[in-house]
């Protein structure tokens, strides 16, 4: 479904990602991980359109969508849940998420109410107010408002509790169950990789790994660089 | 009594005026973070153009005021494409240059076509109402309903419209905006289009209230420019409390105290007030 071949992008005068190549597969849910500053997250915003690639191919259902216009790839059906949530502050929860379904007619609201009941009473509390579990579940539920295709987290547990972090898993987990094609980028590798079919492991801005989510659990590196254990 | 009550009213109409202005730039400033201090002589080129068109040319008023809104509209998306949009993502300082130079080039035209004589818009609105002491003209009472009326419009398409909500989140996460699949290349045309619309209905308003003059429109943007930071910059509920609260202070502090000190007194308490809310009446801390 998403086909990435020698990506290279960065900002400015520095290249931060130096030709990766990586696919996301129709259903598939597939994991980013690696330490700060690897490229993760340079890589999903440049698949986005919020940073342009410098060279290299971006295919989305057999498609060029390198360096298209961030919302024409929206259109494209690929959404992006981001890093530090970026909700709109001074709007409604309900205007938060009628905003997520911007690109497309309709909006059908109270089905992503039933699937986050706490948006349901937070309705016409302004964003900002909300706790950051709750601004996350937002951010997820305002993303899920496009009906893409690829839905694209971004650090989805950062800065929350231990238990609202597991709380965000087991949503994950939901969306994955739904069939939706999910690209995971996470800090917390141990959840990336619980969640993930796949995934990739990230060093300095290249792929130095990959493999089933069951497999790089294991996998002495892995294990002893980013599980700690 | 009646005295406070009519210094209100006065107060209120020409508030109304400073809020169309307010609320052009800070939907301006909100979205695009620029200072466009041209507002003001956009906004009387609009004045200039309807008394133009409706004194020199005979074209009924209303037909008049509404070329001078579309044209108006259409210059705002001009400015934006052509004057602002190449500094885009440049240094802050070029913006600031290019409004500065822009309002230089704004005025001048405005003189090479419409002269230097001081003009006034012939609206016909003469008679006088009175209510229990207080008189009420005309021309007022209508500048204060056009006024409520553009406001509660403007209100309406940012909170009910998608275009208007889009212009919200581009204003308040760019980023996340684009995400939403908002074409955020669009939005600064559209919210130039309706500032400038907005400038020019405050443009005639002055035109017909008062009089436009060489140096009008810049005197005003400044009076913008206070009503924002009075209201809290990029608040639109702001711009209207600001720009109200703007208009009635002048008035009470000509009417019981001098209409020479009246911009002293209004800067006073806009002083005040931010000593006690520096992020404005209605801003964000």
């Amino acid at each position: 479904m998403l086909e990435i071949q020698s990506l290279r992008t960065g900002y400015g005068p520095i290249e931060v990602v130096h030709g990766i190549d990586m696919t996301v597969r129709e259903g598939e849910c597939v994991a980013l991980i690696g330490a700060n500053g690897a490229g993760k997250s340079s890589t999903l915003k440049t698949i986005c359109g919020l940073l342009p690639a410098r060279s290299g191919q971006i295919r989305f259902d057999e498609q060029d969508i390198t360096n298209r216009k961030g919302h024409a790839i929206v259109k494209a059906g690929i959404t992006m849940c981001p890093e530090g949530r970026q909700v709109f502050p001074g709007m409604t929860v309900m205007q938060n998420l009628r905003l997520g379904a911007y690109a497309r007619k309709g909006a059908d609201l109270d089905q992503m109410l039933d699937m986050f009941p706490i948006l349901r009473e937070r309705a016409g509390q302004a964003a900002g107010t909300l706790s950051g579990g709750e601004q996350e579940m937002l951010a997820i539920a305002r993303a899920l408002m496009s009906q893409p295709r690829l839905c694209i987290f971004d650090e989805p547990s950062l800065g929350l509790a231990p238990k609202i972090v597991a709380e965000v898993a087991e949503t994950i987990a939901r969306i994955k169950a739904t069939g939706m094609t999910i690209l995971l980028v996470e800090q917390n590798s141990l959840m990336a990789l619980r969640l993930a079919d796949r995934a990739y492991l990230f060093e300095a801005g290249e792929i130095v790994l990959e493999g089933t989510g069951a497999e790089l659990q294991t996998h002495p590196e892995v294990v002893k660089a980013y599980l700690g254990h | 009594m009646t005295e406070i009550l009519q210094q209100i009213i006065n107060g209120i109409a020409i508030g109304g005026v400073y809020v169309l202005i307010a609320l052009g730039l800070t939907i301006v400033f909100g979205i695009l973070g620029i200072a466009h201090f041209a507002h003001g002589s956009v906004s009387m080129f609009g004045g200039y153009l309807t008394f133009f068109l409706a004194a020199q040319h005979g074209i009924p008023l209303a037909l008049a005021i509404t070329i001078a809104l579309i044209t108006g509209m259409v210059l705002g998306v001009l400015i934006e494409l052509l004057a602002y949009r190449p500094v885009r993502h440049a240094n802050h300082i070029n913006a600031f240059i290019v409004a500065l130079g822009l309002t230089m080039m704004v005025e001048g035209a405005n003189l090479q076509f419409f002269g230097a004589e001081q003009i006034v818009i012939p609206t016909g609105a003469t008679r006088v109402f009175s209510i229990g002491g207080v008189t009420l003209p005309e021309l007022r009472l209508y500048v204060i309903l056009a006024a409520a009326a553009l406001i509660a419009a403007m209100t309406i398409f940012v909170e009910k419209t998608k275009t208007g909500q889009a212009i919200r989140a581009v204003a308040e996460n760019r980023d996340a905006a684009i995400l939403m699949g908002i074409n955020v290349q669009m939005i600064p045309l559209v919210v130039f289009a309706i500032s400038t619309a907005l400038g020019v209905a405050a443009g005639v308003m002055v035109g017909s209230l008062f009089a436009i003059a060489p140096g009008v429109g810049e005197g005003l943007v400044v009076k913008g420019f206070a009503v924002l930071i009075l209201g809290g910059l990029g608040s639109i509920p702001g711009a209207v409390v600001g720009g109200i609260v703007l208009g009635v202070t002048e008035a009470l502090a000509a009417g019981f105290i001098s209409s020479a000190y009246k911009d002293v007194i209004a800067f006073v308490v806009m002083i005040a007030v931010l000593l006690l809310r520096p992020q404005g009446l209605m801003g964000r801390a």
